[in-house]
């Protein structure tokens, strides 16, 4: 007798979001809190298998702090692409996210670039926001107290133009109630250093990377370019300078043109290109660095399926952020959650951890002993 | 859904559902007017307030398309929007028929601010702009205001049809060409009607839009309008927020590219004279005052 096929519902029967405002700090989940809900079943039907063996998408993206940063699920929302949270929270489901990124915080507010400032390109979109933000005092006053409510840890991203501008900024963020952790963006002018960008110089990154360290016990995520001449490089100083997880990629370098003017069309003709057009060069990124680096890799680059998820899994990530398609599709990671879970269930998985680098030339096997394959920085096409 | 008291702004909330598509016709050369059943948007929303929509998955864009409110009918549970094929996204749009389903994200925005003592309402819209105030026309008869639409348009190809308004509006059209009503801009009609005008709501190109904004500027010098306040000088409402709209002789209906236009990704500022202001959430309705006209935005 064939099987009944799976069906698996998360979707919580009553508006889960009240917990915005009325849950009690538990930063530390342990299991998918979406699984604690009752699951779709009918009596006369069997019950399926994912509600016999519930999936497990819990995953550790500090293991070196236990506990710090354990997500309930690998499903994050990118930087940048969903605000400080409270913004899409009429229509998003923000608790069953595995983690929030918050928008890029610096010093002192900065006002960012002259608009236009995003226009749409084929497959993807380009975006020059220049890191407006109220600077991180305002954004600590005005957010953190909610953010402790929230079971959902919220990562604050970082940015500066200056080593001493990310140690000042993580500082003022370090034992802060509801900052669950620090994302670096390093893909900012190094004024120090004639503005080269930290993230496509291994020194730099690994400088302020284990400068931040040195400043705070939270969990820290670094966040590579896909512009570095050799990603392996700057993740491997990344790594070896205390970073607790990579994230991959930041948005690639573009710019669009306004005919009618024949000006660039950004205010400040450059942006950065995202979406779906970026998730072969994150998908690369992510299996390259996965081969050199034991920490936990957060791939972010043009998801939009759980194909794209599934990808960026078995490449050696271990988790995801979404972050371009949710302007599209605000609900799009609740749905990926639900999705991932169907996937494993069928599958006989207990959790997506099972895929975590099932890609590589290694199978998943541990640093050590790893088969690698030859690096992109070799030539995409031309093997000698 | 979040329990936080809302906002003494607050609007309607957003949602994120479908609407059906009603009718759909091409009023105007390359220029669409479709409605669409959604009572749960129609019920809340606006003049001034737009709406996000998706186009489908595999269309290959990856934003939604915001746009005005043309006509917001309640009783009917109906919304209408006005849009002009320029690219993929609306071409899409062009094509859907009766029946098809649209998801849309909305009421998104601040609407028109009418003050309660206005009896006069002056609209000025310059092209496709009518599509931004076009439904403060509506909104103020009901309320029993007197209404006077200026428009302005290319050329007489491109005049809306006066059979698309309500009769109670007094309608006047400025063409660039002379083909139709004023030969010029329509901004130049403009000083014939600021005595008349209470408030003046605008929506059109930025050029248009400053240009009213200049005008707008020396009004009160022009009228003899006395800002004496009540005793003591008055209050003066914050740059920005309702009362100080609602005071405001002169609203613009801005645009801007857009991305999540719920105020996450700060994709669609314009320049304002208090910084940089979210199309989406503080907008797209400023008073005049509060837009840096200079500043190319």
């Amino acid at each position: 007798v064939k099987r009944k096929k799976s069906v698996v519902t998360v979707r919580h029967a009553a508006g889960t979001s009240r917990l915005i405002e009325a849950t009690p700090g538990r930063r530390k989940a342990t299991r998918a809190r979406s699984l604690d809900a009752p699951l779709a079943t009918s009596a006369d039907v069997p019950a399926p298998r994912a509600a016999r063996e519930p999936v497990d998408l819990s995953i550790d993206l500090a293991p070196a702090r236990p506990g710090a940063l354990v997500l309930v699920n690998p499903i994050l929302v990118a930087s940048g692409t969903f605000g400080y949270g409270v913004e899409y929270a009429d229509v998003v489901d923000i608790q069953a996210l595995g983690a929030i990124c918050c928008k890029g915080t610096t010093l002192k507010s900065r006002v960012g670039n002259p608009p236009p400032r995003v226009t749409e390109t084929p497959a993807g979109m380009l975006n020059s926001i220049g890191l407006q933000n109220p600077g991180v005092d305002a954004v600590i006053d005005k957010y953190a107290a909610l953010w402790a409510r929230w079971q959902v840890p919220v990562l604050v991203n970082v940015a500066g133009e200056s080593i001493e501008d990310y140690v000042t900024v993580v500082r003022r963020l370090d034992g802060v109630p509801g900052v669950a952790g620090v994302e670096l963006n390093i893909s900012c002018p190094n004024v120090g250093k004639g503005g080269l960008q930290f993230a496509l110089d291994r020194e730099a990154a690994g400088a302020v990377t284990a400068a931040v360290r040195r400043a705070t016990d939270l969990p820290l995520l670094v966040k590579l370019s896909p512009a570095a001449v050799d990603v392996r490089e700057i993740a491997r100083a990344i790594e070896g300078a205390g970073a607790d997880a990579i994230s991959a990629i930041n948005t690639l370098s573009g710019m669009a043109l306004d005919r009618d003017r024949r000006r660039p069309l950004l205010g400040n003709t450059y942006g950065g290109l995202s979406g779906p057009a970026l998730k072969p060069i994150g998908l690369r990124v992510v299996y390259e660095t996965a081969q050199v680096v034991s920490i936990p890799i957060v791939a972010i680059g043009g998801v939009g399926s759980l194909d794209d998820v599934l990808d960026y899994l078995m490449a050696g990530a271990s988790a995801v952020q979404v972050g371009t398609a949710l302007f599209a599709d605000p609900q799009l990671p609740e749905r990926l959650i639900g999705e991932l879970t169907a996937y494993c269930a069928a599958r006989g998985l207990a959790s997506h951890r099972e895929l975590i680098g099932s890609a590589l030339p290694s199978g998943g096997a541990p640093a050590a002993r790893r088969a690698k394959d030859r690096p992109s920085s070799k030539g995409a096409e031309y093997r000698p | 859904m979040a329990s936080s008291a809302p906002a003494p702004d607050a609007t309607a909330r957003m949602q994120l559902r479908d609407g059906e598509l009603l009718a759909t016709r091409e009023i105007l050369p390359g220029q669409w007017l479709q409605t669409y059943a959604a009572p749960w948007l129609s019920a809340g929303a606006r003049a001034g307030q737009f709406v996000h929509v998706r186009t489908p998955d595999w269309s290959g864009l990856v934003l939604r398309r915001p746009f005005s409110f043309n006509t917001i009918d309640r009783i009917r549970g109906e919304v209408s929007i006005h849009f002009r094929v320029t690219g993929k996204g609306t071409e899409w749009l062009a094509r859907m028929r009766p029946g098809e389903r649209l998801e849309m994200l909305g009421p998104l925005g601040r609407p028109f601010e009418v003050d309660p003592r206005t009896r006069h309402v002056l609209l000025l819209a310059g092209g496709l702009g009518i599509a931004g105030v076009r439904a403060l026309a509506d909104e103020a008869l009901e309320t029993g205001r007197r209404v006077a639409l200026l428009f302005g348009a290319a050329t007489a190809a491109e005049v809306y049809p006066s059979s698309l308004l309500p009769d109670e509006v007094e309608y006047v059209v400025a063409t660039d060409d002379g083909s139709l009503g004023h030969h010029g801009y329509v901004t130049d009609l403009v000083p014939g009607y600021e005595a008349w005008a209470d408030q003046a709501f605008a929506c059109g190109p930025h050029p248009m839009l400053a240009a009213v904004a200049k005008l707008a500027g020396g009004r009160d010098a022009r009228m003899g309008v006395a800002r004496l306040g009540r005793k003591g000088g008055g209050r003066v409402d914050p740059l920005g927020s309702t009362a100080a709209r609602r005071k405001a002789w002169l609203q613009v209906s801005m645009e801007q590219n857009m991305g999540c236009a719920v105020g996450a990704c700060l994709g669609c500022v314009v320049m304002g004279t208090d910084g940089p202001q979210r199309v989406c959430r503080e907008g797209p309705v400023f008073a005049a005052d509060e837009i840096a006209w200079d500043e190319r935005s």
